[in-house]
């Protein structure tokens, strides 16, 4: 099915409840507008060739729409070592979509950053991570603050190996995340920090779908988002532990730091869990600044301002305590530091 | 020279009166003790003076160096000059000790520090405190022990040389060995500023000699005296001074 023969999703739709498809279409939407390739650059011990993304029986009306607008695609081939691999996408043009497709063997790190002015950006990522394998991923969402972003990514893992996925989500004026991540085989899992920091009238919507489809496997969500001014953080946990999938263990926990009255933010765990012998737990919670943490930092000479930067910068770094990659985790700290600054002196 | 200077101050948390008429002046090289049983107000004493939002000054004044402190923010005292070493010290995760503390150090003296007198300073106190340098990649009193909070109170209060240093029952939790290194640290401080140590116990106040100890019942001072006076009230309790 094409793009223009779907049914344009209801807000009913779970999915679409707090972004509805008309807010993060580029334009109208019975349109597929002229889009450009975002600009990729690779750096780092790997095979990459362009190719063509192919989006066949799918349903779904992101990866659908993305597709149909613009389907060059960066095949990217890693025989993981321990390097480091960087990808820098930048997303200039008027309407901008990138493809990117990882098959990752052994032990690796990925490290995405987006970045650009264009209006609207459109991002495909598709990801294999093969049997016995260490892979490590961290995403830095750094547009423009008038930017649009719909980001989907798929991922699969296989037999005996491992995914440590962390995201800083910064940039863009209004984005829309749809991350889907299978576990397929046994002694897979999932290790997923996402940090949302929100000012003026940011929105960022989160989808995390977790499918645990085989027996032994774990995968662990931490999400944190730290909102200010009128911006609003969701963030939507769906995890499914199969019929199929006994001796699994899983945990969804998000946390939301609210900075300002008209700051918003929904978290939304969702489990569905379909087998007897699992472990699945789930947490949610928003509250504002800690008046005690505030406190005690003015009472080591920091003003209110000073004193709520750490808290945030805190609460987000926090985030990634629980990524076992260290590359991944300090180069979202990093990137996160760097921004935060620059907010205070803007 | 005055350093503190309380006028029959009456505290309320909550619209509920705790502190009732205490007055006060502490000057630079001296250490009050003040004790007394749980619940008698002498945090709340303390967290007021440092300007805490849930202690209200109904009545009455307090002074620091020469100075009213009505109209200070927490962060223009503690920039002032004056310290409070937090009872229950929270954790703030996410927030490297290193990291805050050169932030505090720099706030406090209006200054940027440079890397390496600050690493340098940074050393000598943790050494003096036999604290390790991992110390300052963990975050700030997050799964810290009861020990481990009070050193880090202490360090900071090092680093930040306070001309006040209020020390809310900063021996509790502390071992012996730890109460020992915790106190030379509150020795060096005192010699040049105005100390006043919250404590139950005589076993911090034989290794802080304090000059001046009060004793609090109910939100007042019922008896002021010596050394002493720490002495009698671990021997004989608080029943006695019920009747003063």
């Amino acid at each position: 099915m094409t793009y223009l023969d779907m049914e344009i999703p209801s807000r009913s739709t779970h999915l679409w409840r707090y972004t509805p498809w008309k807010r993060i279409h580029p334009s109208k939407v019975e349109t597929i507008p002229v889009s450009e390739s975002v600009h990729v650059e690779i750096q780092g011990d790997c095979k990459y060739e362009e190719s063509i993304r192919k989006v066949e029986n799918s349903s779904e009306i992101s990866r659908v729409f993305i597709s149909e607008c613009h389907d060059a695609m960066t095949d990217i081939e890693i025989e993981g070592r321990g390097q480091t691999i960087h990808v820098n996408l930048l997303a200039s043009e008027e309407t901008n979509i990138g493809h990117l497709n990882f098959n990752c063997k052994g032990e690796a790190t990925i490290l995405i950053h987006l970045s650009g002015k264009g209006n609207w950006t459109g991002l495909h990522i598709t990801g294999t991570i093969d049997k016995n394998s260490i892979i490590g991923y961290g995403f830095v969402n750094e547009l423009d603050s008038n930017s649009k972003l719909l980001r989907c990514e798929d991922w699969n893992v296989h037999r005996d190996s491992s995914l440590e996925y962390g995201e800083l989500s910064i940039g863009g004026f209004r984005n829309k995340t749809d991350i889907r991540t299978n576990l397929t085989e046994n002694n897979s899992s999932l290790n997923q920090a996402v940090a949302v920091y929100g000012m003026d009238a940011r929105h960022d919507d989160h989808h995390m779908e977790i499918n645990h489809l085989v027996k032994y496997t774990d995968s662990s969500l931490i999400m944190n988002a730290a909102c200010g001014d009128r911006s609003h953080s969701i963030g939507t946990g769906q995890l499914l532990i199969s019929d199929d999938a006994n001796h699994s263990n899983a945990a969804q926990v998000f946390h939301n730091l609210l900075l300002s009255e008209k700051a918003r933010a929904d978290a939304i765990p969702e489990l569905e869990v379909l087998s007897d012998e699992v472990k699945a737990a789930h947490g949610a919670a928003s509250a504002p600044i800690d008046k005690e943490q505030m406190h005690y930092l003015q009472s080591r000479g920091l003003s209110n301002e000073q004193s709520e930067a750490l808290i945030v910068e805190g609460f987000l770094v926090n985030t990634f305590s629980s990524l076992k990659n260290k590359a991944v985790s300090e180069e979202l700290k990093t990137r996160l530091k760097i921004h935060l600054e620059c907010e205070i002196m803007r | 020279m005055e350093v503190l200077q309380i006028k029959d101050l009456h505290i309320s948390v909550g619209g509920t009166p705790i502190i009732n008429g205490i007055s006060m002046t502490i000057n630079k090289g001296e250490v009050h003790a003040i004790m007394g049983r749980n619940g008698a107000g002498k945090s709340t004493l303390a967290n007021a003076i440092m300007g805490h939002p849930a202690y209200e000054i109904t009545s009455g004044s307090v002074t620091f160096l020469g100075e009213p402190l009505d109209d200070y923010e927490v962060h223009e005292r503690a920039r002032a000059g004056m310290f409070l070493s937090f009872q229950y010290p929270p954790s703030i995760p996410g927030v490297q000790v290193g990291n805050f503390l050169k932030k505090s150090v720099s706030s406090i003296r209006n200054e940027q520090l440079k890397a390496r007198d600050f690493r340098k300073e940074l050393n000598a106190a943790m050494s003096q405190l036999e604290m390790d340098k991992s110390f300052l990649s963990r975050y700030v009193n997050d799964g810290f022990s009861g020990g481990e909070k009070k050193r880090l109170e202490t360090l900071q209060m090092l680093l930040l040389k306070p001309r006040l240093a209020l020390l809310d029952e900063t021996d509790s939790g502390l071992d012996i060995d730890a109460l020992r290194v915790v106190s030379k640290g509150i020795n060096e401080i005192a010699q040049e500023s105005g100390c006043l140590v919250i404590t139950h116990y005589q076993r911090l106040l034989d290794l802080v000699k304090p000059d001046y100890v009060h004793a609090m019942i109910d939100g007042k001072i019922v008896q002021s005296g010596g050394p002493e006076l720490a002495l009698k009230l671990e021997e004989k309790g608080y029943d006695w001074l019920e009747a003063i």
